[in-house]
Protein backbone atom coordinates (compact mmCIF):
# COMPACT_ATOMS: atom_id res chain seq x y z
CA UNK A 1 0.00 0.00 0.00
CA UNK A 2 1.35 3.47 -0.88
CA UNK A 3 0.64 6.88 0.58
CA UNK A 4 -1.75 9.64 -0.64
CA UNK A 5 0.01 12.76 -1.82
CA UNK A 6 0.27 15.45 0.91
CA UNK A 7 2.38 18.58 1.88
CA UNK A 8 4.85 17.82 4.84
CA UNK A 9 5.39 20.48 7.27
CA UNK A 10 8.20 19.96 9.49
CA UNK A 11 8.12 22.91 12.34
CA UNK A 12 11.09 23.17 14.76
CA UNK A 13 9.19 24.56 17.64
CA UNK A 14 6.30 24.24 19.39
CA UNK A 15 5.26 27.95 18.25
CA UNK A 16 6.02 27.35 14.69
CA UNK A 17 3.69 24.07 14.50
CA UNK A 18 0.96 25.60 16.47
CA UNK A 19 0.86 28.42 14.02
CA UNK A 20 0.96 25.72 11.06
CA UNK A 21 -2.38 24.24 12.88
CA UNK A 22 -4.16 27.49 13.05
CA UNK A 23 -3.12 28.76 9.29
CA UNK A 24 -4.45 25.26 7.69
CA UNK A 25 -7.31 24.65 9.63
CA UNK A 26 -9.23 21.18 9.00
CA UNK A 27 -6.51 20.55 5.88
CA UNK A 28 -3.88 19.58 8.44
CA UNK A 29 -3.33 16.49 10.66
CA UNK A 30 -0.58 15.98 13.35
CA UNK A 31 1.69 13.35 13.00
CA UNK A 32 4.15 11.86 15.66
CA UNK A 33 5.39 8.54 15.21
CA UNK A 34 3.08 7.93 12.36
CA UNK A 35 3.09 4.58 13.80
CA UNK A 36 -0.98 4.36 13.18
CA UNK A 37 -1.65 7.24 11.07
CA UNK A 38 0.47 6.36 8.36
CA UNK A 39 -1.46 3.17 8.18
CA UNK A 40 -4.64 4.98 8.53
CA UNK A 41 -3.27 7.34 5.72
CA UNK A 42 -2.81 4.08 3.53
CA UNK A 43 -5.82 2.66 4.07
CA UNK A 44 -7.24 6.19 2.78
CA UNK A 45 -9.11 6.79 6.15
CA UNK A 46 -7.24 10.07 6.43
CA UNK A 47 -6.28 12.46 3.26
CA UNK A 48 -4.58 15.85 4.99
CA UNK A 49 -3.63 18.12 2.92
CA UNK A 50 -1.38 19.26 5.05
CA UNK A 51 0.73 16.50 7.09
CA UNK A 52 2.44 18.36 10.29
CA UNK A 53 5.02 16.28 12.07
CA UNK A 54 6.00 17.18 15.58
CA UNK A 55 8.84 14.83 15.52
CA UNK A 56 11.74 17.82 15.83
CA UNK A 57 9.72 19.72 18.41
CA UNK A 58 12.27 19.07 21.15
CA UNK A 59 10.06 20.84 23.74
CA UNK A 60 7.88 18.29 23.79
CA UNK A 61 10.14 15.64 24.53
CA UNK A 62 10.66 15.86 28.11
CA UNK A 63 10.52 13.28 31.43
CA UNK A 64 10.24 16.02 34.17
CA UNK A 65 9.69 14.89 37.88
CA UNK A 66 8.00 17.84 39.67
CA UNK A 67 8.51 19.69 43.06
CA UNK A 68 5.33 17.93 44.29
CA UNK A 69 6.12 14.36 43.55
CA UNK A 70 4.13 14.24 40.76
CA UNK A 71 5.85 13.50 37.00
CA UNK A 72 5.51 15.40 33.75
CA UNK A 73 5.95 13.97 30.24
CA UNK A 74 5.96 15.39 26.84
CA UNK A 75 3.40 13.88 24.32
CA UNK A 76 6.72 13.43 22.20
CA UNK A 77 8.17 11.09 24.24
CA UNK A 78 8.85 7.54 22.65
CA UNK A 79 7.22 4.86 23.87
CA UNK A 80 10.59 3.26 24.47
CA UNK A 81 12.07 6.35 25.71
CA UNK A 82 9.28 5.94 28.62
CA UNK A 83 9.92 2.19 28.77
CA UNK A 84 13.35 2.75 29.76
CA UNK A 85 12.49 5.06 32.43
CA UNK A 86 13.19 3.95 35.44
CA UNK A 87 11.39 7.12 37.68
CA UNK A 88 8.10 5.82 35.25
CA UNK A 89 8.75 2.24 36.16
CA UNK A 90 9.53 3.14 39.63
CA UNK A 91 6.61 5.37 40.70
CA UNK A 92 4.14 4.66 38.43
CA UNK A 93 4.71 0.87 37.37
CA UNK A 94 0.75 -0.12 36.05
CA UNK A 95 1.50 3.08 33.27
CA UNK A 96 4.81 1.55 32.48
CA UNK A 97 3.67 -1.60 32.07
CA UNK A 98 0.22 -0.31 29.87
CA UNK A 99 2.88 0.91 27.43
CA UNK A 100 5.61 -1.53 27.62
CA UNK A 101 2.41 -3.57 26.16
CA UNK A 102 2.09 -1.47 23.16
CA UNK A 103 2.37 -3.50 19.76
CA UNK A 104 6.27 -4.15 19.35
CA UNK A 105 9.64 -3.06 20.36
CA UNK A 106 9.53 -1.96 17.02
CA UNK A 107 6.39 0.30 16.98
CA UNK A 108 7.58 1.67 19.99
CA UNK A 109 10.55 2.76 19.17
CA UNK A 110 8.37 5.15 16.55
CA UNK A 111 5.23 5.56 18.85
CA UNK A 112 4.88 8.23 21.05
CA UNK A 113 2.96 9.16 23.91
CA UNK A 114 0.88 11.82 22.35
CA UNK A 115 -0.22 9.62 19.63
CA UNK A 116 -0.75 6.81 22.08
CA UNK A 117 -3.35 9.26 24.06
CA UNK A 118 -4.92 10.64 20.98
CA UNK A 119 -5.50 6.89 18.78
CA UNK A 120 -7.77 6.89 16.70
CA UNK A 121 -10.85 4.66 17.35
CA UNK A 122 -10.44 1.10 15.54
CA UNK A 123 -13.15 -0.90 13.63
CA UNK A 124 -13.10 -3.94 11.90
CA UNK A 125 -15.05 -3.28 9.50
CA UNK A 126 -13.35 0.56 8.41
CA UNK A 127 -9.82 -0.25 9.56
CA UNK A 128 -9.22 -2.05 6.45
CA UNK A 129 -8.07 -1.38 2.89
CA UNK A 130 -10.20 0.50 0.74
CA UNK A 131 -10.46 -2.18 -1.73
CA UNK A 132 -11.80 -4.38 1.20
CA UNK A 133 -14.52 -1.45 2.15
CA UNK A 134 -15.88 -1.03 -1.45
CA UNK A 135 -17.14 -4.02 -0.72
CA UNK A 136 -20.03 -2.75 1.23
CA UNK A 137 -21.55 1.02 1.91
CA UNK A 138 -19.66 3.38 3.78
CA UNK A 139 -20.14 4.16 7.27
CA UNK A 140 -20.33 6.88 10.15
CA UNK A 141 -15.89 7.15 9.90
CA UNK A 142 -16.47 7.23 6.08
CA UNK A 143 -19.18 8.86 4.20
CA UNK A 144 -22.49 7.48 5.44
CA UNK A 145 -24.85 7.54 8.47
CA UNK A 146 -25.01 3.91 9.39
CA UNK A 147 -23.00 1.35 11.98
CA UNK A 148 -22.19 -1.92 10.41
CA UNK A 149 -21.81 -3.27 14.05
CA UNK A 150 -24.75 -2.17 15.58
CA UNK A 151 -27.48 -1.82 12.69
CA UNK A 152 -29.56 0.65 14.78
CA UNK A 153 -27.15 2.84 15.85
CA UNK A 154 -27.08 6.66 15.35
CA UNK A 155 -23.35 7.26 16.22
CA UNK A 156 -19.97 5.07 15.62
CA UNK A 157 -19.06 2.65 18.01
CA UNK A 158 -15.60 2.30 16.88
CA UNK A 159 -13.27 1.34 19.72
CA UNK A 160 -10.79 3.31 21.57
CA UNK A 161 -7.56 1.25 21.66
CA UNK A 162 -5.25 2.98 23.82
CA UNK A 163 -3.67 1.51 26.25
CA UNK A 164 -2.45 4.29 28.16
CA UNK A 165 -6.00 5.88 28.35
CA UNK A 166 -7.42 3.80 31.47
CA UNK A 167 -4.25 4.03 33.45
CA UNK A 168 -4.00 8.00 32.93
CA UNK A 169 -7.52 7.95 34.12
CA UNK A 170 -6.84 5.61 37.50
CA UNK A 171 -4.11 8.15 38.08
CA UNK A 172 -5.77 10.79 37.92
CA UNK A 173 -3.47 12.29 34.94
CA UNK A 174 -4.11 15.46 32.89
CA UNK A 175 -3.24 16.12 29.50
CA UNK A 176 -2.15 19.40 28.36
CA UNK A 177 -3.47 20.77 25.02
CA UNK A 178 -2.18 23.99 23.04
CA UNK A 179 -3.30 26.40 20.74
CA UNK A 180 -2.15 29.74 19.01
CA UNK A 181 -5.32 30.99 21.49
CA UNK A 182 -3.31 29.25 24.80
CA UNK A 183 -3.04 26.04 26.86
CA UNK A 184 -5.75 24.15 28.89
CA UNK A 185 -5.55 21.57 31.35
CA UNK A 186 -8.01 18.76 30.48
CA UNK A 187 -8.02 15.36 33.15
CA UNK A 188 -7.82 12.52 30.88
CA UNK A 189 -11.30 11.37 32.62
CA UNK A 190 -13.10 14.03 30.96
CA UNK A 191 -10.32 13.74 27.61
CA UNK A 192 -12.44 11.31 25.78
CA UNK A 193 -16.27 11.26 24.02
CA UNK A 194 -18.34 8.06 23.47
CA UNK A 195 -18.40 8.71 20.00
CA UNK A 196 -15.63 7.00 17.61
CA UNK A 197 -16.19 9.65 14.79
CA UNK A 198 -15.30 12.44 17.34
CA UNK A 199 -13.53 11.01 20.32
CA UNK A 200 -11.59 13.85 22.02
CA UNK A 201 -12.92 17.12 23.24
CA UNK A 202 -9.40 18.52 21.15
CA UNK A 203 -10.51 21.10 19.37
CA UNK A 204 -9.45 22.53 15.39
CA UNK A 205 -5.81 23.72 15.69
CA UNK A 206 -4.97 22.32 19.26
CA UNK A 207 -2.33 19.75 19.88
CA UNK A 208 -1.52 17.47 23.15
CA UNK A 209 1.57 18.51 24.49
CA UNK A 210 1.96 16.44 27.54
CA UNK A 211 0.60 14.89 30.00
CA UNK A 212 0.93 15.56 34.26
CA UNK A 213 0.78 12.94 36.93
CA UNK A 214 0.20 13.63 40.29
CA UNK A 215 2.46 12.32 42.56
CA UNK A 216 1.32 8.49 42.89
CA UNK A 217 -1.38 7.67 45.60
CA UNK A 218 -1.96 3.96 46.79
CA UNK A 219 -1.45 0.96 44.51
CA UNK A 220 -2.57 0.48 41.09
CA UNK A 221 -2.43 -2.16 38.13
CA UNK A 222 -2.78 -2.64 34.61
CA UNK A 223 -4.07 -5.89 32.66
CA UNK A 224 -4.68 -6.45 28.87
CA UNK A 225 -6.00 -9.51 27.17
CA UNK A 226 -4.61 -9.96 23.56
CA UNK A 227 -4.66 -13.00 20.81
CA UNK A 228 -1.22 -12.79 21.31
CA UNK A 229 1.33 -11.07 23.82
CA UNK A 230 2.99 -9.31 21.07
CA UNK A 231 1.83 -6.91 18.71
CA UNK A 232 -2.04 -7.03 18.71
CA UNK A 233 -4.43 -4.48 19.74
CA UNK A 234 -5.76 -5.37 23.03
CA UNK A 235 -9.63 -7.40 23.24
CA UNK A 236 -9.75 -6.15 26.46
CA UNK A 237 -7.64 -3.81 29.14
CA UNK A 238 -8.80 -3.30 32.32
CA UNK A 239 -6.89 -0.40 34.90
CA UNK A 240 -7.62 -0.43 38.56
CA UNK A 241 -6.12 1.84 41.76
CA UNK A 242 -7.27 1.66 45.39
CA UNK A 243 -6.02 4.23 48.29
CA UNK A 244 -6.21 3.07 51.73
CA UNK A 245 -6.36 -0.66 52.49
CA UNK A 246 -8.10 -3.50 51.60
CA UNK A 247 -10.29 -3.76 54.23
CA UNK A 248 -11.25 0.24 54.21
CA UNK A 249 -10.57 1.69 51.17
CA UNK A 250 -10.37 5.53 50.86
CA UNK A 251 -10.59 5.62 47.05
CA UNK A 252 -10.89 3.30 44.45
CA UNK A 253 -11.07 3.62 40.74
CA UNK A 254 -11.88 0.84 38.12
CA UNK A 255 -11.55 1.34 34.18
CA UNK A 256 -12.26 -1.00 31.37
CA UNK A 257 -10.41 -0.08 27.92
CA UNK A 258 -10.81 -1.12 24.81
CA UNK A 259 -14.67 -2.17 25.31
CA UNK A 260 -15.89 1.38 23.37
CA UNK A 261 -15.06 4.68 21.94
CA UNK A 262 -14.45 5.88 25.21
CA UNK A 263 -12.44 3.94 28.47
CA UNK A 264 -15.77 2.91 30.53
CA UNK A 265 -15.29 3.52 34.37
CA UNK A 266 -16.91 1.37 35.92
CA UNK A 267 -18.28 3.24 38.94
CA UNK A 268 -20.64 0.59 39.89
CA UNK A 269 -17.47 -1.99 40.56
CA UNK A 270 -15.66 0.48 42.56
CA UNK A 271 -19.05 1.82 44.64
CA UNK A 272 -18.93 -2.85 45.47
CA UNK A 273 -14.95 -2.92 46.45
CA UNK A 274 -15.18 0.60 48.00
CA UNK A 275 -18.57 -0.06 50.43
CA UNK A 276 -17.01 -3.90 51.18
CA UNK A 277 -13.22 -3.50 50.72
CA UNK A 278 -11.24 -5.51 48.37
CA UNK A 279 -11.98 -9.15 49.43
CA UNK A 280 -12.53 -12.20 47.12
CA UNK A 281 -16.03 -12.18 47.32
CA UNK A 282 -16.10 -8.52 46.98
CA UNK A 283 -13.80 -8.89 43.48
CA UNK A 284 -16.52 -11.62 42.51
CA UNK A 285 -19.42 -9.22 42.86
CA UNK A 286 -17.46 -6.19 41.14
CA UNK A 287 -16.54 -8.60 38.45
CA UNK A 288 -20.03 -9.17 37.89
CA UNK A 289 -20.95 -5.93 38.35
CA UNK A 290 -18.73 -4.84 35.25
CA UNK A 291 -19.88 -6.97 33.17
CA UNK A 292 -23.73 -6.39 33.50
CA UNK A 293 -22.36 -2.58 33.20
CA UNK A 294 -21.09 -2.70 29.88
CA UNK A 295 -24.62 -3.02 28.32
CA UNK A 296 -24.05 -3.57 24.73
CA UNK A 297 -20.52 -4.37 23.61
CA UNK A 298 -19.53 -2.99 21.19
CA UNK A 299 -15.85 -4.72 20.10
CA UNK A 300 -16.30 -6.18 16.87
CA UNK A 301 -12.72 -8.00 17.07
CA UNK A 302 -14.58 -10.79 19.18
CA UNK A 303 -18.05 -11.43 19.58
CA UNK A 304 -19.83 -10.20 22.49
CA UNK A 305 -20.61 -13.21 24.39
CA UNK A 306 -16.85 -13.39 24.61
CA UNK A 307 -15.79 -10.03 25.00
CA UNK A 308 -18.59 -10.00 28.36
CA UNK A 309 -16.58 -13.10 29.48
CA UNK A 310 -13.31 -11.37 29.11
CA UNK A 311 -14.84 -8.45 31.18
CA UNK A 312 -15.37 -10.53 34.04
CA UNK A 313 -12.31 -12.64 34.17
CA UNK A 314 -9.95 -9.64 33.31
CA UNK A 315 -11.51 -7.63 36.07
CA UNK A 316 -11.32 -10.44 38.20
CA UNK A 317 -8.25 -11.46 37.88
CA UNK A 318 -6.66 -8.17 38.05
CA UNK A 319 -8.43 -7.21 41.48
CA UNK A 320 -7.10 -10.43 42.68
CA UNK A 321 -3.43 -8.97 42.42
CA UNK A 322 -4.07 -5.66 42.87
CA UNK A 323 -5.39 -7.57 46.80
CA UNK A 324 -2.16 -8.93 47.01
CA UNK A 325 0.06 -6.45 46.05
CA UNK A 326 2.20 -4.26 48.45
CA UNK A 327 3.19 -0.82 48.07
CA UNK B 1 3.96 17.52 -5.55
CA UNK B 2 7.79 18.71 -5.11
CA UNK B 3 10.09 16.51 -4.71
CA UNK B 4 12.78 17.63 -1.48
CA UNK B 5 16.61 16.47 -1.84
CA UNK B 6 17.57 14.69 1.10
CA UNK B 7 20.50 13.56 2.39
CA UNK B 8 20.66 10.00 3.71
CA UNK B 9 23.29 7.48 4.89
CA UNK B 10 23.09 3.93 4.17
CA UNK B 11 25.17 1.69 5.47
CA UNK B 12 28.11 4.40 5.69
CA UNK B 13 27.22 5.17 2.20
CA UNK B 14 25.71 9.21 1.51
CA UNK B 15 22.83 9.72 -1.14
CA UNK B 16 21.43 12.89 -2.03
CA UNK B 17 18.10 12.07 -3.24
CA UNK B 18 15.23 13.64 -4.42
CA UNK B 19 12.31 12.08 -2.74
CA UNK B 20 8.48 13.04 -2.58
CA UNK B 21 7.11 13.66 1.28
CA UNK B 22 4.56 10.32 0.45
CA UNK B 23 7.33 8.21 -0.25
CA UNK B 24 8.05 5.72 2.70
CA UNK B 25 11.98 4.98 3.68
CA UNK B 26 11.11 1.82 2.48
CA UNK B 27 10.54 2.54 -1.13
CA UNK B 28 13.27 5.15 -1.06
CA UNK B 29 15.56 1.70 -0.23
CA UNK B 30 14.02 -0.14 -2.33
CA UNK B 31 13.02 1.75 -5.64
CA UNK B 32 15.81 4.39 -5.23
CA UNK B 33 18.44 3.16 -3.76
CA UNK B 34 17.93 -0.24 -5.35
CA UNK B 35 18.51 -1.78 -2.11
CA UNK B 36 15.96 -4.45 -2.25
CA UNK B 37 17.30 -6.57 0.75
CA UNK B 38 14.97 -4.91 3.02
CA UNK B 39 11.36 -6.43 2.53
CA UNK B 40 8.29 -5.52 1.97
CA UNK B 41 5.43 -7.44 3.34
CA UNK B 42 1.83 -5.65 4.81
CA UNK B 43 3.35 -2.40 4.53
CA UNK B 44 1.25 -1.76 7.99
CA UNK B 45 3.51 -1.99 10.97
CA UNK B 46 2.74 -5.92 11.45
CA UNK B 47 5.09 -8.04 10.21
CA UNK B 48 8.71 -6.50 10.37
CA UNK B 49 10.22 -7.66 7.14
CA UNK B 50 11.41 -3.80 6.63
CA UNK B 51 12.82 -3.77 9.58
CA UNK B 52 16.13 -1.78 9.32
CA UNK B 53 18.82 0.04 12.20
CA UNK B 54 18.19 3.22 13.04
CA UNK B 55 21.30 5.55 14.37
CA UNK B 56 20.78 3.99 17.49
CA UNK B 57 21.20 0.60 15.92
CA UNK B 58 17.17 0.24 16.84
CA UNK B 59 14.64 -1.77 14.94
CA UNK B 60 12.83 1.08 12.83
CA UNK B 61 9.88 -0.36 10.04
CA UNK B 62 10.84 1.61 7.02
CA UNK B 63 7.65 0.56 5.90
CA UNK B 64 6.17 3.59 8.25
CA UNK B 65 8.35 6.28 8.18
CA UNK B 66 8.63 8.84 6.04
CA UNK B 67 11.91 9.22 3.81
CA UNK B 68 11.51 13.31 4.43
CA UNK B 69 11.89 12.37 8.38
CA UNK B 70 14.96 10.85 7.69
CA UNK B 71 17.46 14.00 5.88
CA UNK B 72 20.58 14.09 7.84
CA UNK B 73 20.70 10.87 9.62
CA UNK B 74 22.16 7.36 9.16
CA UNK B 75 20.73 3.80 8.81
CA UNK B 76 22.10 0.18 8.11
CA UNK B 77 20.01 -2.15 6.07
CA UNK B 78 20.82 -6.25 6.09
CA UNK B 79 22.86 -5.15 3.15
CA UNK B 80 25.69 -3.60 5.61
CA UNK B 81 26.04 -6.00 8.37
CA UNK B 82 28.17 -8.21 6.95
CA UNK B 83 31.85 -7.28 8.38
CA UNK B 84 34.39 -7.12 5.26
CA UNK B 85 34.08 -10.63 3.60
CA UNK B 86 32.85 -12.58 7.05
CA UNK B 87 29.01 -12.50 7.51
CA UNK B 88 27.98 -11.33 10.87
CA UNK B 89 27.76 -13.52 13.08
CA UNK B 90 23.94 -13.37 13.55
CA UNK B 91 24.17 -14.25 9.81
CA UNK B 92 26.49 -16.70 10.43
CA UNK B 93 24.42 -18.78 12.73
CA UNK B 94 20.84 -18.27 11.37
CA UNK B 95 22.89 -20.05 8.55
CA UNK B 96 24.12 -23.16 10.21
CA UNK B 97 21.33 -23.49 12.71
CA UNK B 98 18.78 -23.70 9.18
CA UNK B 99 16.95 -20.21 10.69
CA UNK B 100 15.63 -19.91 7.21
CA UNK B 101 13.10 -21.31 5.08
CA UNK B 102 12.11 -19.52 2.30
CA UNK B 103 14.09 -16.28 3.90
CA UNK B 104 11.37 -13.57 3.04
CA UNK B 105 11.01 -12.51 6.73
CA UNK B 106 15.00 -13.50 7.37
CA UNK B 107 16.55 -9.72 6.66
CA UNK B 108 13.63 -8.39 8.82
CA UNK B 109 14.70 -11.07 11.70
CA UNK B 110 18.77 -10.40 11.28
CA UNK B 111 17.99 -6.74 11.67
CA UNK B 112 15.54 -6.77 14.73
CA UNK B 113 18.20 -9.75 16.15
CA UNK B 114 21.25 -7.13 15.25
CA UNK B 115 19.32 -4.43 17.23
CA UNK B 116 18.93 -6.44 20.23
CA UNK B 117 22.77 -7.92 20.35
CA UNK B 118 24.27 -4.28 19.88
CA UNK B 119 22.96 -3.78 23.17
CA UNK B 120 22.54 -6.59 24.67
CA UNK B 121 24.89 -9.76 24.78
CA UNK B 122 23.52 -11.52 26.92
CA UNK B 123 19.52 -11.93 26.39
CA UNK B 124 17.41 -13.65 28.53
CA UNK B 125 14.63 -16.00 26.99
CA UNK B 126 12.29 -12.66 27.48
CA UNK B 127 14.15 -10.16 25.85
CA UNK B 128 14.45 -12.60 22.91
CA UNK B 129 11.15 -12.65 22.87
CA UNK B 130 10.20 -9.38 23.47
CA UNK B 131 12.99 -8.32 20.80
CA UNK B 132 11.31 -10.19 17.95
CA UNK B 133 7.92 -9.94 18.64
CA UNK B 134 7.58 -7.79 15.96
CA UNK B 135 9.36 -9.76 12.86
CA UNK B 136 7.55 -12.49 11.90
CA UNK B 137 8.50 -15.84 10.14
CA UNK B 138 5.95 -17.48 7.59
CA UNK B 139 7.68 -20.63 7.71
CA UNK B 140 9.85 -21.23 10.49
CA UNK B 141 8.59 -21.75 13.94
CA UNK B 142 10.72 -19.13 15.14
CA UNK B 143 12.79 -21.89 17.40
CA UNK B 144 15.47 -21.86 14.84
CA UNK B 145 15.82 -18.61 14.67
CA UNK B 146 15.96 -18.10 18.70
CA UNK B 147 18.13 -20.97 18.40
CA UNK B 148 20.65 -18.82 15.95
CA UNK B 149 20.37 -15.32 18.16
CA UNK B 150 21.46 -17.53 21.42
CA UNK B 151 24.48 -18.93 19.26
CA UNK B 152 25.45 -15.19 18.24
CA UNK B 153 25.23 -14.05 21.54
CA UNK B 154 28.03 -16.30 22.81
CA UNK B 155 30.38 -15.26 19.57
CA UNK B 156 29.40 -11.63 20.36
CA UNK B 157 30.12 -12.06 24.46
CA UNK B 158 33.75 -13.99 22.99
CA UNK B 159 34.54 -11.43 21.10
CA UNK B 160 33.79 -8.80 24.37
CA UNK B 161 36.48 -11.40 26.22
CA UNK B 162 33.70 -12.23 28.82
CA UNK B 163 32.35 -16.29 29.76
CA UNK B 164 30.91 -17.87 26.24
CA UNK B 165 28.44 -19.90 28.18
CA UNK B 166 26.08 -17.56 29.85
CA UNK B 167 22.78 -17.00 30.37
CA UNK B 168 21.52 -17.17 27.19
C1 LIG C 1 1.54 -3.59 14.65
C2 LIG C 1 0.96 -2.52 15.52
C3 LIG C 1 0.54 -2.83 16.80
C4 LIG C 1 0.01 -1.84 17.63
N1 LIG C 1 -0.39 -2.20 18.88
C5 LIG C 1 -0.90 -1.26 19.72
C6 LIG C 1 -1.30 -1.61 21.03
O1 LIG C 1 -1.14 -2.75 21.46
N2 LIG C 1 -1.83 -0.64 21.82
C7 LIG C 1 -2.00 0.65 21.40
O2 LIG C 1 -2.47 1.47 22.17
N3 LIG C 1 -1.61 1.00 20.15
C8 LIG C 1 -1.08 0.09 19.30
N4 LIG C 1 -0.69 0.45 18.03
C9 LIG C 1 -1.02 1.80 17.54
C10 LIG C 1 0.06 2.86 17.67
O3 LIG C 1 1.29 2.36 17.25
C11 LIG C 1 0.23 3.39 19.09
O4 LIG C 1 -1.01 3.70 19.66
C12 LIG C 1 1.14 4.62 19.14
O5 LIG C 1 1.35 4.99 20.47
C13 LIG C 1 0.63 5.80 18.36
O6 LIG C 1 1.58 6.84 18.52
P1 LIG C 1 2.23 7.61 17.26
O7 LIG C 1 3.15 8.61 17.82
O8 LIG C 1 2.81 6.66 16.29
O9 LIG C 1 0.92 8.26 16.69
P2 LIG C 1 0.60 8.78 15.20
O10 LIG C 1 0.39 7.60 14.31
O11 LIG C 1 1.58 9.80 14.78
O12 LIG C 1 -0.79 9.47 15.49
C14 LIG C 1 -1.94 8.78 15.93
C15 LIG C 1 -3.13 9.76 15.99
O13 LIG C 1 -2.96 10.72 17.01
C16 LIG C 1 -2.88 12.04 16.49
N5 LIG C 1 -1.78 12.68 17.24
C17 LIG C 1 -0.50 12.23 17.32
N6 LIG C 1 0.21 13.00 18.19
C18 LIG C 1 -0.65 13.93 18.66
C19 LIG C 1 -0.54 15.01 19.59
N7 LIG C 1 0.62 15.26 20.22
N8 LIG C 1 -1.64 15.77 19.83
C20 LIG C 1 -2.80 15.53 19.21
N9 LIG C 1 -2.98 14.53 18.32
C21 LIG C 1 -1.92 13.74 18.05
C22 LIG C 1 -2.61 11.88 15.02
O14 LIG C 1 -3.16 12.96 14.27
C23 LIG C 1 -3.32 10.56 14.73
O15 LIG C 1 -4.70 10.77 14.57
C24 LIG C 1 -0.12 -0.51 17.17
C25 LIG C 1 0.31 -0.20 15.88
C26 LIG C 1 0.86 -1.17 15.06
C27 LIG C 1 1.35 -0.80 13.70
S1 LIG D 1 6.31 -4.38 5.72
FE1 LIG D 1 6.83 -3.12 7.38
S2 LIG D 1 6.01 -4.19 9.02
FE2 LIG D 1 5.30 -5.40 7.36
S1 LIG E 1 11.68 -18.25 6.23
FE1 LIG E 1 9.88 -17.94 5.08
S2 LIG E 1 9.02 -16.26 6.08
FE2 LIG E 1 10.59 -16.80 7.41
Amino acid sequence: MQLPEFEYLRPKTLAEGLAALAEHGPDATIMSGGSDLLINMKFRLDTPKYLVSFNAVQEMKAIEPQADGGLSLGAGCTLTQLAESEVLAEKYPALHQALFSVGSKHVRNAATLGGNICLDTRCWYTNQSENWRETRDGCFKTDNELCHVIKSADKCHAINSSDSAPVLIVLDASVTLASVNGTRDVPVSEFYNNDGVDHTVMRQGEILVGVTLPPPKGRSVYAKLAQRDGLDFASGTFAAGIVGSNEKPESVCLVMGSVGPEPKVLADSAAIIKASGLNEESIETAALAARASLGEVTNLFTPSGYKRRLVKALVKDALGELRDLQV
Amino acid sequence: MAKQIITLTVNGDEHEIAVAPYQTLLEVLRDDLALTGTKRGCTAGSCGVCTVNGEKGEAVLSCCALAVEWDGRSLTTVEGVQEGNDLHPVQQKFLEYGAVQCGFCTPGLIMSAKALLDVNTSPSEKDINEAMAGAICRCTGHIKVKIAIREAAKVLREREGGVADGQA
